[in-house]
């Protein structure tokens, strides 16, 4: 499985992400994160990003802010993640959409939140708790 | 935790700083019976979170419109002493002045009515709505800067709105001290194409009309005395801008609570003490967002009276189009308040809370096929919730639940059975807002009333919305 939603927020948003690598995981979170934002995206366009963090959870929580962030700054849709780079601290990915319409959106995330955020390693790889104000 | 709670009265219910060894003070909330029955028990419980921070006064305050939220409940107010106690971005919220403004109209319900097929989709296309729109103004830096320092005198200078608008607004539409030097890049590129933009989610324009006018004097004072009398109501915030904005400064304070030592009962109610600089430089950069989405939402205001001078072929002066009001729902203040019988400065921070000083405009938003009500702050307000009153029935029914319960398509034809013509980017938003998803708004006013926060003027019901 590479991601499940939660019905825990009355009105918000949470989802689990899961990976046997941390670039598997931290693929599934952000396709998990445009499954609430917009649907049916083609991969035509591609950005590159880097991000950075403290730590590995810290890493999550930024990647997944910065791709929030480019929605609004590109004005685009993202259906395709591709890490290529990642550490403990800093990652690199492509990151591959079509410019926004009003067809293919579902709606907007406001951003993540602190409200039982987690990213833990398991038996099987990793798992990342994350809940956005939508 | 809802059996800890001792009943004061029909509609004021006390949670007592014992029922948790870390809470510095009782928590409070308001509601009648009715209220009490929806409310979750885990929103009880994120009440007490706040009542352990620093500095905070007694009581902590939960609306009738409350619900389980991300570390704090929706629909609660708290403050903090402005010298010993902290300033939050957690408890504030993401959405930074999320608000609503109404807009007066001297139209019928029955001459509306008539061009609702016309005038829905002309609003939905003049309105940029929806995670798919793309916004018509692209700012350049130094235009977004004066947004963010001078609000919606920007605005009206500019040609959206005019200046009678201005005394209109809570704060007039600005709050002095707003610093842009102490806002991220990343916020200020997210900020610059979305002036004028809705969003999405429970945001929305929706034409209304007024169905009972419940208190004549005040009505007539400010010119929504007629039934059938046609207004509109505006629900949007700060965009990507005001949520970088909160997202940068949940980070910079949760490494603040750190570095001061104070203990959070959970992560998301990072905070600084309101006198450090990391609390100071929160403030200054708040206040930016909210002039951001004051200005918002004038903009769009002047957009909502082309489109009626375009179909109605009148001018927007000639129907009557002024500003009833417009306010802040996700906000902190710094305002005097008397505690323990002395005048204090503190800090009020309201989350998913109206302002409702004495005479104050309290504009409640009901869900999409409900009532909403037109109110006026009461003093007695002041000793009970900070000034502080509901914005909304409030969620009884996750996004996620009602998705899976409704069906966005069912909800129009409902809705239009109603009379009511609803148009949204995508149906499944129809259903997450789904009327039957949220509380009965009779029940939370007639608790904001009962408690004597506010007192209702007009009650006005919907004949069309645009949603994002």
């Amino acid at each position: 499985m590479k991601y499940k939603f939660i019905d825990e927020i009355t009105s918000d948003v949470m989802f689990e992400a899961y990976g046997k690598t941390l670039k598997e995981i931290f693929e599934n979170a952000a396709e998990a994160l445009f499954t609430v934002i917009c649907h049916d995206v083609e991969g035509e366009e591609v950005r590159e990003v880097k991000v950075k963090g403290e730590n590995i959870e810290d890493l999550m929580f930024n990647w997944l802010q910065e791709l929030i962030a480019a929605v609004d700054i590109e004005e685009m849709f993202f259906g395709k993640f591709e890490i290529l780079k990642i550490s403990e601290t800093e990652l690199e990915a492509k990151i591959y959409g079509e410019p926004v319409s009003r067809e293919k959106g579902e709606t907007v995330v406001k951003s993540l939140t602190y409200h039982q955020y987690k990213f833990e390693k398991t038996e099987n790889g990793f798992v990342a708790r994350i809940s956005c104000d939508i | 935790m809802k059996d800890k709670l001792k009943k004061l009265n029909d509609f004021e219910w006390l949670l007592p700083k014992d029922v948790r060894k870390e809470m510095r003070v009782d928590a409070k909330i308001f509601g009648n019976d009715l209220v009490l029955e929806a409310l979750e028990g885990d929103a009880i419980a994120q009440l007490t979170n706040v009542a352990c921070l620093p500095g905070v006064i007694e009581p902590v305050v939960g609306l009738p419109d409350m619900h389980y939220g991300y570390g704090l409940p929706m629909g609660a107010v708290s403050a903090f002493d402005a010298e010993k106690g902290i300033i939050s971005a957690g408890l504030c919220g993401f959405d930074i002045n999320c608000g609503i403004n109404s807009i007066k109209t001297n139209l019928t319900a029955d001459e509306v009515k008539e061009k609702m097929d016309e005038l829905i989709p002309a609003l939905f296309n003049a309105i940029p709505c929806g995670v798919g729109a793309k916004g018509k103004l692209k700012l350049t830096e130094e235009q977004l800067e004066e947004v963010l320092v001078r609000g919606v005198n920007w605005a009206v200078e500019n040609g959206y709105g005019v200046k009678e608008d201005i005394p209109r607004i809570e704060e007039n539409g600005c709050m002095e001290g707003a610093d842009p030097s102490k806002i991220s890049d990343l916020a200020k590129k997210r900020g610059r194409p979305q002036l004028g933009t809705l969003g999405a989610g429970n945001h929305f324009l929706e034409i209304q009309k007024v169905s009972d006018v419940l208190d004549k004097e005040t009505a007539k004072e400010w010119g929504i005395d007629k039934k059938d009398q046609v207004m509109i109501m505006l629900h949007c915030g700060s965009r990507g801008f005001g949520h970088q904005v909160a997202t940068d400064y949940l980070k910079q304070q949760e490494k603040a609570a750190e570095k001061y030592k104070i203990w959070l009962p959970d992560r998301q109610l990072v905070c600084a003490p309101a006198n450090s600089q990391e609390g100071k430089d929160f403030f200054a950069a708040m206040k930016c967002a909210v002039n951001y989405s004051f200005t918002n939402r004038l903009v769009m205001t002047h957009w909502i009276r082309e489109v009626f001078e375009k179909v109605f072929g009148r001018s927007w002066q000639e129907m009557g189009m002024d500003t009833l009001y417009g306010l802040c729902h996700n906000v902190v203040k710094l305002e005097e308040h008397v505690v323990n019988g002395e005048k204090k400065k503190v800090f009020v921070h309201r989350k998913g809370a109206t302002r409702s000083f004495e005479g104050d405009v309290v504009l409640v938003a009901g869900s999409m096929g409900t009532a909403s009500y037109i109110a006026k702050g009461m003093e007695s307000s002041m000793g009970k919730s900070f000034g502080s009153a509901c914005h909304g029935a409030g969620r009884i029914m996750s996004r996620a639940s009602a998705i899976r319960s409704f069906r966005g398509t069912e909800v129009k034809d409902e809705l239009r059975q109603m009379g009511i013509i609803a148009k949204a980017t995508n149906p499944k938003v129809l259903a997450e807002e789904s009327p039957d998803a949220y509380k009965d708004i009779e029940a939370v006013m007639d608790s904001i009333e009962g408690a004597e926060i506010a007192k209702k003027v007009v009650r006005v019901v919907p004949m069309g919305v645009v949603k994002g």
